[in-house]
C-alpha cells in the first residue's frame, strides 16, 4: 500500500481539517490565522511533493511521477497566490470567513489527487472534490444575488458535465474491461480493435473534462460565473482548477488512450479551434474586465489544447510551460483586478481603469505587463508558452491549427491592447482605494516572473521536459 | 420459476413508477413514485443476490435522501405549470440534443450482442460461502481505501458548503445554556420580597417580568410579613 | 411431507403464511394488551385506578376499544389527498409488522433468518417516517403538517445515532445476522459490557424513533392538537395507534436482541424456553417506555435536536472508535478468513 507516495495529499488534507477545527473552535474571527496557516501548509506540501519518489501506490490507483510532481507544484503555487490575494478582497467585501482558505486547500487536495490519478475512479473522486469546493466558493458571497446565481449555475451545469464524464467512464470501462490506466492501455493496444462504444466513451470523457476547462462548446458557464463569483474566487477558478483538469486530460489521452490517438485527435483539434476563435472574437465586445478574463481564459485553453492535439512529447512540454505561464499571468492580472475598488466598492468595468497610469503607475504598468504577456508579446512569459505549442503543432504537421492559433492571437491582441490604451491614454477618473500590501506582493512577484522569465527559462523548460517524458516513458 | 415471476413483477413496477416520476402532475406524488422505484430496485438487487446493496439502497436513498426530497418538495410548493412554460420554446433545442445522443447510443447498441447466459459473463465470482457484505468490506477497506477516504472528504466539503452558505449565527432566538442552568443558584434567581398587606406589587414598583439587568425597586419598608417570591427574568 | 414444504411452490407459500401468522398473532395480541398495561401503569404512577370497568380488572378494555373504532365512520377531510390519506396509516402499520420477519424468537427461529438482519431492521425502521410525513401532508391541515415536519426531522436525526449503535454491535459480533448477534451474547449481554453507553444511547434514541414521550413532539397535543394524525378517525386512526405500539414492541425486541441477549436465558435458567425470555425482556423495555412517559416532561424542539446532533452523534461516534480500538488492541475483533 505505499502510503508515503501520497504524503503530500495526506498532509494537506489533514492540515486542512486541523485548520478547519481551529477555525470552528476559536470564538474570535480567525480568518487571518487560518489563511497564514493555509499558506504555510501549501509550502510544506510543496516541499513534500518535490521529495516523493516515482512509483505507484494503493494497488495502482495512485501514481507519482515527474509529470504529477510538476502539476502538483503548479497547483500549489496557484493556490498559494489565490489564498494570499483573496485575504484583503474578502475582508473588504465582508465575506471573509475561515472556511475560505480551508475550502481552497480541500480543492487543492482534489486537484493533486487528479494529477496523480492512475485509475478512472481516482480521477473522478479528485475531480468531484475539486469541483464541489469551487461551487461553494463561487457562491461564497451569499448575500450577493449574482454570486449565488454564479454558484448555482456552475453547480448545475458542472453536475451535468460530471454526469457526462461518468457516463464516458462507464463506457470506457465496459468496452475495455478495466478502470486502471495501464490495463486500459493494454486492452486497446490495437487501434483496429477499438469499438464504437469506446470512442463514444472517450468523447464523453473529453466533454466532461472540457467543461471544467471551459473549452468551447462547453464554455457557456464561464463568463457568467466569472462575473458573478467574488473576484477572489474568480482568480482561483482561472488558475489551479484549470491546471488540474488539463493535466488529467493529458494523462488520460496519452496514458490509457495513447494507442488510439486517431479516435480523440479530431475532437481535440475541433475543440481547440473553436475555443481559440470564440475566445478571441467574443471578448472584443466585453466591457466588464471579469467577463473579458473569462473569454480570455477560453482562448488560452484553446491555445494550450493545440499542444495536446499535436499528440507529441514536445506538444505536452509546450502545454506544461503554457499552463505555468498562464497560472502566473492569471494570478497577476487578478491581483490587479482585485485592487480595483473605489470608495470601498469593488468595480469591474474596463472603463473604470480609465487613466489609471496617472493615478497609480505601478498598478497600470503591472497590468500592462500581464496583458502584453497574455497577448503573447515577446519576450514576456506568455510568448514562450504559445511559441512552444505552435512549434509542436508545426512539427506534427498541423499547419491549420498553428495558423489559426497565430491569427486568433493577433485578434486577441486587440482587446488586450485596448485595456492598456484605456489605462494609459484615456482621461483619468477618481483614483482607486489604497491597495493592501498582500496584493502588491502577489502582483509584483508574478509581474517579475512574467517579465524576466525569458532571461533564465531553462529550469522551467527542463522540468516541463522531464514531466512530458515521464508521461511518454 | 418464482424468481422469474418476481423479477418481472418488480421490473415492471420499477419501470412503471419511474415513468410516473416524470409524468406526475403533483411533485409530491413524483417523489413518492421515486421511492417506489427505489424499493423495486432494491428488490431486484435482492434477486441478484446482492443483499447488502439492496439494504443500503433502502437505508440511504429511501430512508434518508428521499425524506429530504419530500421535505423540500412539500415545503417549497413548487409551481410546476410555471416551470413548464418554457417547454415549447426550448423543445427544439432539447430535441436536437436528444436525437444526437440517441443516435450515438444507437450506434453503441448496434455493436452489442445479446449474451445467452448472463451469469457466464461474470468476471470475478465470489466463493459461495462468502457473504457479499463481507466481500465488499474486504475490498473497500483495502484495495479501494484511498477512494473511500476521498469520498469522505467530498462529503465533508459538502457539509462545510451547506454550513457556509446557509448558517447565520442569529442571536434572536433564545438558546439553552445547560452549564449556566446547572450553575445557577437559588439566590441568583429567586428573590424573597416582603409585601405590604393589601398592596399590589405594582404599587411596590415590582413588575413581572423584571427587565433584565435592573434590580427590583423596593418601595417603603413593609409593615406586614407577607412573602412573595418573584422570579427574576432569565 | 417435509419435501412438500421445501420444494413445492404451494408448500412454501403455506409454510410462509403459517410462520407469519405464528409471529404476528402474538405480536398483535401483545400490542393490544400493551395499550391496556400502559393505561394501568400510567394510572398507577398517577395514583389512579385506570381502566377497570370492562371485564375483570378491565381486561376486556382493548376489545371494547377495538369494537368502538371499528364501528365508527372514517372521515376523509375535504381537500385531503384521498388515496395518500388512506395509504399513510396502512403504511405505518404494515412497516411495523414487516420488521418482525427477522427477529429471532429462539435459537434459529425466525421467519427469515437472513444474512443482513440488522440492516433490514434499520432499513424498515428508517421507513417509518413515511407514514407520518404522508399523513401530515395528505391531511391538508397545518397542525398535521407541522407534526409531520417535526417528525421527519426528528426521526432522521436519531436514526444517525441508532446507525452508529448498530455498527458498534456489528463490530463486536462480526456478523449482520441477528441470530449471530444473540449467540455472541451467550456469556455477557452487551448491555453490561463496554457497550453500556451505547445501550443508553439506544434506549433514548428508541424513544425518539417511535415518537414517544418525552420526544412526542410530532403529536404534541398541547400545541399541535394531535399532530400528524389530527384529521384521522375510526379505523384509520386505530391503524396509526396499532402501528405505534407495534413499533414500540419491535424496538423493544431489537433492544433485547442487540443488548440484552435476546432469547438467551439469564443465570443459567435454560430449562425455560428462549421465547419466554425474549418476551420477558420485551416487557421490561416496554415498561421503560411507560415509565419514561410518566416521568419526563416533553422536550423542547431545540433541546431534542441538540441532544441528537450535539450529544448522541459525537458520543456514539467516539464510542464506535473506542470500541474498535479496544477490540483491535485486545485481539478480540471477530474475524473470519475470507
Amino acid at each position: 500500500m505505499n502510503w508515503a507516495l501520497a504524503a503530500p495529499e495526506l498532509v494537506l488534507a489533514v492540515s486542512a481539517l486541523g485548520i478547519l477545527l481551529n477555525g470552528v473552535l476559536r470564538t474570535r474571527d480567525s480568518t487571518i490565522l487560518c489563511t497564514v496557516l493555509a499558506v504555510a501548509v501549501c509550502v510544506i506540501t510543496a516541499v513534500l511533493v518535490i521529495d516523493t519518489p516515482t512509483a505507484t501506490a494503493f494497488g495502482g490507483l495512485f501514481v507519482s511521477d515527474a509529470f504529477s510532481r510538476y502539476s502538483k507544484l503548479l497547483i500549489l503555487a496557484g493556490t498559494v497566490l489565490c489564498v494570499v490575494l483573496s485575504l484583503d478582497y474578502n475582508s473588504r467585501q465582508r465575506i471573509s470567513r475561515f472556511e475560505f482558505p480551508v475550502l481552497m486547500l480541500l480543492s487543492a487536495v482534489g486537484m493533486m489527487v487528479m494529477s496523480s490519478a492512475n485509475n478512472l475512479m481516482t480521477l473522478y473522486m479528485g475531480l468531484e472534490l475539486q469541483s464541489l469546493a469551487v461551487y461553494v466558493l463561487a457562491a461564497f458571497a451569499r448575500d450577493d444575488i449574482r454570486s449565488a446565481e454564479a454558484g448555482l449555475k456552475y453547480f448545475v451545469l458542472s453536475a451535468l458535465a460530471s454526469g457526462l464524464l461518468l457516463y464516458g467512464i462507464s463506457l470506457a470501462y465496459g468496452f475495455s474491461g478495466s478502470m486502471d490506466f495501464s490495463r486500459i492501455a493494454q486492452a486497446v493496444m490495437d487501434p483496429a480493435g477499438v469499438s464504437a462504444g469506446l470512442t463514444v466513451g472517450i468523447a464523453f470523457i473529453i466533454a466532461g473534462l472540457a467543461f471544467k476547462l471551459s473549452a468551447v462548446p462547453f464554455h457557456m458557464w464561464t463568463p457568467d460565473v466569472y462575473e458573478g463569483a467574488p473576484t477572489s474566487v474568480t482568480a482561483f477558478m482561472s488558475t489551479a482548477p484549470k491546471v488540474a483538469p488539463f493535466v488529467v486530460l493529458l494523462r488520460v489521452m496519452f496514458g490509457p488512450f495513447g494507442h488510439v490517438t486517431a479516435q480523440w485527435q479530431p475532437i481535440i483539434v475541433l475543440i481547440s479551434i473553436a475555443s481559440m476563435l470564440l475566445g478571441s472574437f467574443a471578448a472584443i465586445a466585453q466591457t466588464n474586465i471579469k467577463r473579458l478574463m473569462a473569454y480570455s481564459s477560453i482562448g488560452h485553453m484553446g491555445y494550450a489544447l493545440v499542444g495536446l492535439a499535436a499528440g507529441t512529447q514536445t506538444g505536452v512540454r509546450g502545454v506544461l510551460v503554457y499552463l505555468l505561464t498562464y497560472v502566473v499571468m492569471s494570478a497577476g492580472s487578478f491581483s490587479c483586478i482585485v485592487a480595483m475598488r473605489r470608495r470601498g466598492l469593488a468595480v469591474d468595468k474596463i472603463a473604470d481603469l480609465s487613466g489609471l497610469a496617472r493615478n497609480d503607475l505601478t498598478l497600470a504598468t503591472l497590468l500592462a505587463i500581464f496583458m502584453f504577456s497574455m497577448a503573447g508579446v515577446p519576450p514576456l512569459a506568455g510568448f514562450f508558452g504559445k511559441l512552444l505549442v505552435f512549434q509542436a503543432a508545426v512539427d506534427a504537421g498541423m499547419w491549420t491549427l498553428a495558423i489559426i492559433g497565430v491569427l486568433t492571437s493577433v485578434v486577441s491582441c486587440f482587446y488586450y491592447l485596448r485595456v492598456i490604451k484605456v489605462m494609459f491614454f484615456d482621461a483619468s477618473v477618481a483614483p482607486f482605494d489604497v491597495r493592501s500590501r498582500s496584493l502588491s506582493v502577489v502582483a509584483l512577484a508574478t509581474g517579475a516572473f512574467t517579465l524576466i522569465f525569458f532571461v533564465y527559462p531553462a529550469p522551467f523548460l527542463g522540468a516541463a521536459n522531464q514531466a512530458a517524458r515521464a508521461l511518454f516513458g | 420459476m418464482i424468481v422469474a415471476v418476481a423479477f418481472y413483477v418488480f421490473s415492471a413496477i420499477l419501470l412503471g413508477s419511474a415513468a410516473m416520476v416524470v409524468t406526475s402532475r403533483n411533485p409530491v406524488h413524483s417523489v413518492l413514485f421515486l421511492i417506489l422505484a427505489f424499493f423495486n430496485a432494491a428488490a431486484l438487487f435482492l434477486i441478484a443476490g446482492a443483499e447488502f446493496l439492496a439494504m443500503i439502497l433502502v437505508i440511504v436513498y429511501v430512508g434518508a435522501v428521499a425524506v429530504l426530497f419530500l421535505f423540500v418538495v412539500m415545503m417549497l410548493d413548487v409551481d410546476f405549470t410555471a416551470l413548464r412554460e418554457g417547454f415549447q420554446r426550448y423543445a427544439p433545442v432539447g430535441a436536437t440534443v436528444g436525437v444526437v445522443l440517441f443516435f450515438e447510443l444507437a450506434s453503441v447498441l448496434l455493436g452489442w450482442r445479446m449474451s445467452g447466459d448472463v451469469s457466464a459473463a461474470v468476471l470475478t465470482r465470489l466463493p459461495s460461502h462468502v457473504q457479499n457484505t463481507r466481500a465488499i468490506g474486504q475490498v473497500l477497506y483495502t484495495d479501494y481505501f484511498l477512494l473511500f477516504q476521498l469520498s469522505g472528504l467530498i462529503l465533508l466539503v459538502a457539509m462545510i458548503g451547506a454550513i457556509v452558505l446557509t448558517h447565520r449565527g442569529r442571536h434572536t432566538s433564545k438558546r439553552q445554556n445547560i452549564t449556566r442552568q446547572q450553575e445557577r443558584r437559588v439566590d441568583e434567581t429567586l428573590q424573597v420580597v416582603t409585601v405590604r398587606s393589601g398592596a399590589g406589587i405594582r404599587e411596590l414598583g415590582l413588575y413581572r417580568p423584571i427587565p433584565v439587568g435592573r434590580e427590583p425597586v423596593l418601595a417603603a419598608p413593609a409593615t406586614t410579613e407577607v412573602s412573595t417570591i418573584v422570579a427574576q427574568d432569565q | 411431507m417435509r419435501d412438500f414444504f421445501t420444494n413445492n411452490v404451494l408448500g412454501i407459500l403455506l409454510l410462509t403464511i403459517a410462520e407469519t401468522l405464528a409471529i404476528l398473532v402474538p405480536v398483535l395480541i401483545g400490542m393490544a394488551y400493551s395499550t391496556f398495561f400502559e393505561r394501568k401503569a400510567l394510572a398507577a404512577f398517577q395514583l389512579r385506578r385506570g381502566p377497570n370497568v370492562v371485564g375483570p380488572f378491565g381486561l376486556w378494555q382493548p376489545f371494547a376499544d377495538a369494537v368502538k373504532v371499528f364501528t365508527k365512520e372514517t372521515i376523509v377531510p375535504a381537500g385531503a389527498s384521498r388515496s395518500l390519506f388512506l395509504l399513510a396509516p396502512m403504511l405505518t402499520f404494515v412497516l411495523a409488522c414487516l420488521a418482525w420477519a427477522v427477529i429471532p424468537v429462539n435459537d434459529n427461529w425466525a421467519a427469515a433468518n437472513i444474512n443482513v438482519g440488522i440492516l433490514y431492521l434499520f432499513a424498515i425502521s428508517s421507513l417509518g417516517v413515511y407514514g407520518i410525513i404522508i399523513a401530515g401532508w395528505a391531511s391538508n391541515s397545518k397542525y398535521a403538517f407541522l407534526g409531520a415536519m417535526r417528525s421527519a426531522a426528528q426521526m432522521v436525526s436519531y436514526e444517525v445515532s441508532i446507525g452508529f449503535v448498530l455498527v458498534t454491535v456489528m463490530l463486536c459480533v462480526g456478523s449482520l445476522n441477528l441470530n449471530d448477534v444473540v449467540r455472541a451474547q451467550s456469556h455477557h449481554w452487551f448491555a453490561f459490557t463496554l457497550l453500556f453507553p451505547m445501550f443508553v444511547v439506544f434506549l433514548i434514541s428508541m424513544l425518539a424513533e417511535t415518537n414517544r414521550a418525552p420526544f412526542d413532539l410530532p403529536e404534541g397535543e398541547s400545541e399541535l392538537v394531535a399532530g400528524f394524525f389530527v384529521e384521522y378517525s375510526a379505523m384509520s386512526f386505530a391503524l396509526f395507534f396499532l402501528g405505534e405500539y407495534t413499533n414500540m414492541i419491535m424496538m423493544s425486541a431489537l433492544g433485547s436482541v442487540l443488548f440484552l441477549g435476546g432469547w438467551q436465558a439469564p443465570f443459567g435458567l435454560t430449562f425455560i424456553p428462549g421465547v419466554f425470555w425474549l418476551a420477558a425482556k420485551i416487557c421490561v423495555l416496554m415498561f421503560f417506555f411507560f415509565w419514561v412517559r410518566a416521568t419526563f416532561p416533553r422536550f423542547r424542539y431545540d433541546q431534542l435536536m441538540r441532544l441528537g446532533w450535539k450529544v448522541f452523534l459525537p458520543l456514539s461516534l467516539l464510542w464506535l472508535v473506542l470500541t474498535a480500538g479496544y477490540l483491535e488492541l485486545t485481539g478480540t475483533l471477530p474475524m473470519e478468513a475470507l
